[in-house]
């Protein structure tokens, strides 16, 4: 759930998805579930001479389980938020 | 309700004794008397890890201490303390007695 | 009580204590990283900040000569599901 809310404060941002297929896609964010699943609109693919067949694409859907990683924006991630956050949420957890 | 239960055991006789180390018991048994003892952690990807034992949870997600990474027989890496994700475990195996 | 563990319950504590640490992360594929832990979940998802990866390729037909390409992030998430082992800097 924690990440999930990261994600969430991060929409209208630009963000690059790489899949595990090694694509790479740089988009804004536009939303984001609890699987992780994320749209991305105005998008851009890395090496599109290596994927052509994404050159006419201008938004998409990515399956959360596809994913690799996330580039994310380092000035919109405030990263002592996020250590309590995640020091609540292990707390929490190790309660049930 | 009403139907006739038999009488509860004698609770004051002996309770079964403890199974013999290594030779019987449930794999929960097993897991349980291996912590804090060295261990082979063998990956679906072949990679064993040795260590010492420090815990593990249902998922098997491992805590190793003093750990060596061993790739086909030879040493790959040294590791003061890892975090192995259950999902990636083939095996554990004692590598002391217990 | 076990008397080698150094006050860690389950496997998990080991991820918390590292938290503001340089971690070193194994992922499948041949890939490892180095970053500052910043949050992670049940799943080992992971968000790291000043993430060096190192991608090893093996050459298959140079008798297995391996390649090695490196490249630096600034703040990254990592799906849980490619994390084989996560590894805190050595407390002494």
């Amino acid at each position: 759930m924690l990440i999930f809310s990261v994600f969430k404060t991060l929409t209208d941002q630009t963000v690059t998805v790489e899949l595990k297929n090694d694509l790479s896609i740089t988009g804004v964010l536009k939303s984001v579930d609890q699987f992780l699943n994320i749209r991305l609109d105005s998008i851009k693919v890395l090496d599109e001479t290596r994927h052509p067949h994404m050159m006419a694409v201008k938004n998409c859907f990515i399956r959360g389980s596809v994913v690799r990683y996330v580039q994310l924006p380092a000035e919109h991630v405030d990263t002592q938020l996020l250590e309590d956050a995640t020091r609540r949420e292990a707390a929490a957890q190790a309660k049930r | 309700m009403e139907e006739s239960t038999p009488p509860p055991p004698p609770n004051e006789s002996s309770p079964p004794p403890p199974p013999p180390a290594a030779t019987s018991g449930s794999p929960t048994d097993f897991l349980k008397g291996v912590v804090g003892k060295r261990v082979v952690v063998r990956l679906t990807s072949g990679v064993d890890y040795k260590g010492v034992l420090s815990c593990l949870d249902g998922y098997m997600n491992i805590a190793l201490e003093q750990t060596e990474e061993h790739v086909n027989g030879t040493i790959t890496n040294r590791y003061g303390d890892t975090f192995i994700r259950g999902n990636n475990v083939l095996y554990i195996s004692a590598a002391e007695a217990l | 009580m076990d008397p080698s563990s150094s006050g860690i319950q389950e496997p998990f504590d080991l991820i918390r204590l590292s938290l503001s640490e340089r971690v070193f992360v194994k992922l499948r594929g041949d890939r490892e990283l180095s970053g500052i832990l910043h949050a992670y979940d049940g799943h080992m998802n992971l968000i790291l900040s000043d993430v060096e990866e190192t991608i090893m390729i093996v050459d298959e037909e140079g008798q297995g000569a391996v390649n090695i390409a490196k490249r630096k992030m600034n703040m990254l998430f990592v799906r849980g599901d490619g994390v084989i082992l996560v590894s805190p800097p050595s407390r002494t």
